[in-house]
């Protein structure tokens, strides 16, 4: 796919200039006559924008070529309403290869995900539309008989994984939103927002209470978000937004729109996993860390951060994760299809709702996320739903598991203890001495 | 003479009920002609007296007589004489001969009948006459039609008597008028009438009569250059210039233009969901070999409605609002910004006018205040050292938009902002769109063009000067594709 992409992506480079030849100047000045008029808000958004100001009007982007599945005469242009990163990419090469290398580009194939499988069957396809593929990209369906030749169901779509009828991956429109093209609109944290909160990824929520979040609200008439170059620490250095930590540019790094190149850890799944090359990822994060901190202060952040990673992995997520195939494989549940047992809800949540949210506001310096909306809730939920619901299937490999866990384990054990004694434990520092091998520089 | 009269009416009156009515009968006259006299010399002028004098007056007259006439008949009944008797005994034996057509009584009887005729004729005629003047349409249901006659008085056609375009001429459209007339007397007497009132589209006479009688269509030719300066609600209300050379012929000579939907050769005929011919069902038109092509709404395909009227196009239909114009209240004080009765040079002023003209009103008193207190406050406490040098500017503005709310606003008939659209153009309404629009499809998926260009060249379009599309593009100029395009697009269009 990504070779086919690159491929692609170098084609149209080489037909920029001939597309650009082929415009037709006074068709586009007819397409500005009535969307002046019609669309005011879309015609003022483009006349303000960076594209307007470099000669690139409506057909630019628009025009289709003779043969395109999407393709379709409005008035005297042939045009397509939908615009992909193959299009931009036209111009935006690099841009649009990264993007099409992006995991950003892989998530509108998520049709065999649990989240797809979980919203098809106790919601429904409606639901899937809106509430899945809004974010994550609907497949684009092309219908001769619709207006403008995209069938209804898909259309409109701005997910992020976008799978587009010419093959490419994306929609641009995701972060720099419908005409303006904004480069300092999707500088801002609001461009992610869309997607990245609620209870299963709160990224947003993390990062208004973190520091960071703190510094940007107050002083974003300090951050010079239309400059040009945003170089952290050159151009700006009030605080950093979403993208500024995971995209653009720093002294020594360009922008990407590669997303995932500064990230070590994918916090997604139950256990947590180390990316790969996750060395240098995490280099590439603390040379932006370094536009404003030290080696030695960032190395402290990270520090915590993997520690309760590791915490997490291997307090909550191991041993349920584990018991849970433990009821698997001894066929212990009373209904055959996923989720269709309580059960299955109170380990989904676990990991996908609080899990996640305790990991994500470790990573982002959130305390609250990690601790009250994080933390509190997966032990709660481990210790009063989750086992007792295994309990409740009365199978004595499941109960020999679970007394295992809360007589041997030292990070469970406390259940089964004095509280005074435990006091004492936490002010001798025994207590602490348990999570101590998490504490660990990791080469 | 007058002796023999008096007489003849002591005689007449019989009993308290006939003495009333002769009391009526010549009260009603004399007031009549005295009033009729006082109108004629100018003595009096105020068009409420003619609505005495030309409709109560003669109504009262005729009332006497029928009382006069009605207390002889009882007479007779209570005392069980005859006529000739009781002639006998009133006027005596002179008065009444055998033969009753030969007497006194009768000669008396019948000259005073015909002069009673003569006088009824006459302030029938007048009765008639003035009931078509707009004085009396406009002010006889003053509540009720108050709207309607502010509008009217503003309108380019004010010179133009309402019975011109709403009743129409013979005897038909008269006995119509007054049938019609006497139902909204009912209705306003009782309250039954809607408010706002419908738009009468039924009643109206037919445009093509009416109208076509000052604007026939080999009168449309060519095109009509028009600048439309619209205001920003900055601080300087700085103005935006929007001119358009409207292609206004009727299709003579190979040009095309709006009026082709009326040129003689052509039919245009639509049915529309509802009275407000907003929505369209289908729209066709007749082809010069006989064919009609007919475009029919793909959006309302589902919900099928019956067509229950089949109209032709004529003036009326984008011509809604030709006469009873309501402004938009931005058009409103952009209009009177150009003419230089609101000051632009007071800061804000159109943002400000607008927001005290939108306010919540209920009577035209509290607008007169609401705006009065909204104007003077804000000036007051954002250039209170300026404010007093302002103030008649300010004064003069806070008058001309009491005057835009009174014309437009009329909470009593429930006429806010926008009660009754304009169909002309597309700007505040869809207008030309209700039919050039791609929801109507022929057979083919074909729709009726809807190309800016069609109906008219642009040569400013909110822009700051009022031809700048005709004028060299500026070098970095974002849209310049358009101005090249509608400059190229107007040329050839005059050309033609």
């Amino acid at each position: 796919m990504r070779q086919t992409l690159k491929a692609m992506t170098i084609l149209c480079l080489g037909v920029t200039v001939s597309v650009g030849a082929a415009e037709d100047p006074k068709a586009a000045g007819a397409c500005m006559t009535c969307h002046k008029e019609k669309t005011p808000g879309i015609y003022k958004q483009w006349f303000d924008s960076e594209h307007a100001a470099h000669n690139v009007t409506c057909l630019g982007c628009h025009q289709a070529q003779r043969g395109d599945n999407d393709a379709y005469q409005h008035y005297d242009a042939l045009i397509a309403t939908l615009v992909t990163p193959a299009d931009c990419g036209r111009c935006h090469a690099r841009a649009a290869e990264q993007v099409g290398n992006s995991y950003h580009a892989t998530a509108g194939q998520i049709l065999d995900s649990a989240d797809a499988y979980l919203a098809h069957v106790a919601a429904g396809d409606p639901v899937a539309v809106i509430g899945c593929e809004s974010c994550h990209g609907a497949k684009v369906v092309v219908d001769p008989k619709s207006p403008n030749k995209l069938a209804r169901r898909s259309w409109p779509n701005s997910g992020i994984g976008r799978i587009n009828p010419d093959g490419s991956l994306g929609a641009c429109s995701a972060c720099h939103t419908r005409h303006g093209f904004s480069k300092a609109q999707a500088r801002q944290p609001e461009a992610c927002s869309k997607c990245h909160l609620g209870p299963d990824h709160p990224q947003k929520e993390v990062y208004e209470e973190s520091k960071h979040g703190n510094t940007y609200f107050t002083n974003k008439e300090a951050m010079n978000l239309h400059a040009d170059a945003w170089v952290v620490g050159a151009d700006y250095s009030a605080a950093p937004t979403c993208a500024t930590c995971h995209m653009s540019a720093t002294k020594k790094q360009g922008v990407t729109h590669d997303v995932g190149q500064r990230i070590a850890w994918t916090l997604r799944p139950p256990i947590s996993k180390h990316k790969d090359s996750w060395q240098t990822k995490r280099a590439n994060m603390q040379d932006v860390c370094a536009a404003c901190h030290t080696a030695t202060f960032s190395d402290g952040h990270f520090y915590q951060f993997d520690a309760t990673v590791r915490l997490y992995n291997e307090k909550f997520a191991v041993p349920a994760t584990n018991l849970m195939n433990l009821i698997r494989e001894r066929k212990l549940l009373e209904n055959p299809a996923s989720f269709s047992n309580e059960i299955e809800w109170t380990y989904w949540e676990l990991w996908h709702h609080e899990g996640r949210r305790a990991r994500h506001g470790a990573a982002m310096m959130g305390p609250d996320y990690t601790w009250w909306h994080g933390f509190y809730e997966i032990a709660q939920h481990f210790y009063f739903k989750l086992l007792p619901e295994a309990r409740e299937l009365g199978d004595p490999a499941v109960n020999a598991f679970i007394d295992n866990l809360l007589d041997n384990d030292p990070m469970h054990s406390w259940v089964r203890e004095q509280t005074e004694d435990l006091k004492k434990q936490i002010r001798s520092g025994a207590m602490q001495k348990t999570y101590q091998r998490f504490f660990i520089v990791e080469d | 003479m007058i002796r023999a009269y008096l007489d003849f009416i002591r005689a007449v009156s019989l009993g308290r009920l006939g003495r009333a009515g002769v009391v009526l009968t010549t009260t009603a006259f004399v007031s009549f002609v005295f009033m009729q006299l006082a109108m004629l010399s100018g003595i009096v002028t105020n068009s409420y007296v003619g609505l005495i004098v030309y409709l109560a007056f003669p109504v009262l007259f005729v009332l006497g007589l029928v009382i006069i006439f009605f207390a002889w008949y009882r007479q007779r009944k209570r005392t069980g004489l005859t006529t000739r008797e009781l002639l006998e005994r009133r006027f005596g034996p002179d008065g009444v001969k055998e033969d009753l057509a030969g007497s006194k009584v009768f000669r008396t009887v019948a000259v005073l009948t015909l002069a009673n005729l003569v006088i009824l004729g006459a302030a029938s005629i007048k009765m008639l006459h003035f009931m078509d003047s707009a004085k009396f349409c406009g002010t006889a249901c003053h509540s009720v039609m108050s709207p309607e006659w502010t509008t009217y008085q503003a309108s380019p056609h004010a010179r133009v008597a309402c019975v011109e375009c709403h009743v129409g001429e013979g005897v038909a459209a008269l006995v119509n008028s007054k049938l019609n007339g006497a139902w909204q007397m009912i209705s306003a007497a009782f309250n039954l009438y809607e408010r706002p009132i419908p738009t009468p589209v039924h009643q109206l006479r037919p445009a093509r009569e009416t109208c076509e009688k000052c604007h026939w269509p080999s009168k449309f030719y060519g095109s009509r250059l028009q600048t439309r300066v619209s205001y920003e609600n900055d601080r300087a209300s700085t103005p935006h210039y929007t001119t358009l050379n409207l292609k206004i012929d009727a299709g003579a000579a190979g040009n095309t233009g709006v009026h082709w939907h009326i040129s003689p050769d052509k039919e245009v005929r639509y049915a529309s969901v509802d009275d407000d011919r907003e929505e369209m069902i289908w729209v066709e038109s007749r082809q010069p070999d006989g064919s009609v092509r007919r475009f029919v709404n793909t959006r309302l395909s589902s919900r099928d409605p019956a067509a229950d009227e089949v109209r032709t196009m004529d003036c009326v239909d984008c011509h809604n609002r030709a006469t009873h114009i309501y402004q938009e209240p931005d058009r409103a004080v952009d209009e009177k910004i150009r003419l230089g009765a609101i000051d632009r040079d007071l800061p804000f002023i159109r943002r400000e006018a607008l927001a005290a003209l939108r306010g919540d009103y209920p009577s035209f008193e509290a607008a007169e205040s609401g705006i009065r207190a909204g104007l003077e406050s804000f000036y007051r406490r954002n250039y209170p050292d300026q404010t007093a040098a302002w103030y008649d500017r300010i004064d003069a503005a806070i008058i001309e938009l009491e005057g835009i709310w009174a014309r437009n606003v009329h909470p009593g008939m429930k006429i806010e902002w926008g009660a009754y659209p304009s169909f002309l153009g597309h700007s505040d309404n869809p207008g030309c769109f209700r039919c050039h629009t791609r929801d109507l499809q022929d057979e083919e998926g074909n729709w009726i063009p809807d190309d800016c260009t069609l109906c008219h060249s642009i040569l400013a379009f909110g822009e700051d000067d009022a031809f700048a599309y005709l004028e060299p593009t500026p070098e970095k100029a974002r849209n310049r594709a358009m101005h090249e395009y509608l400059r190229e697009e107007f040329l050839a269009s005059t050309r033609n």
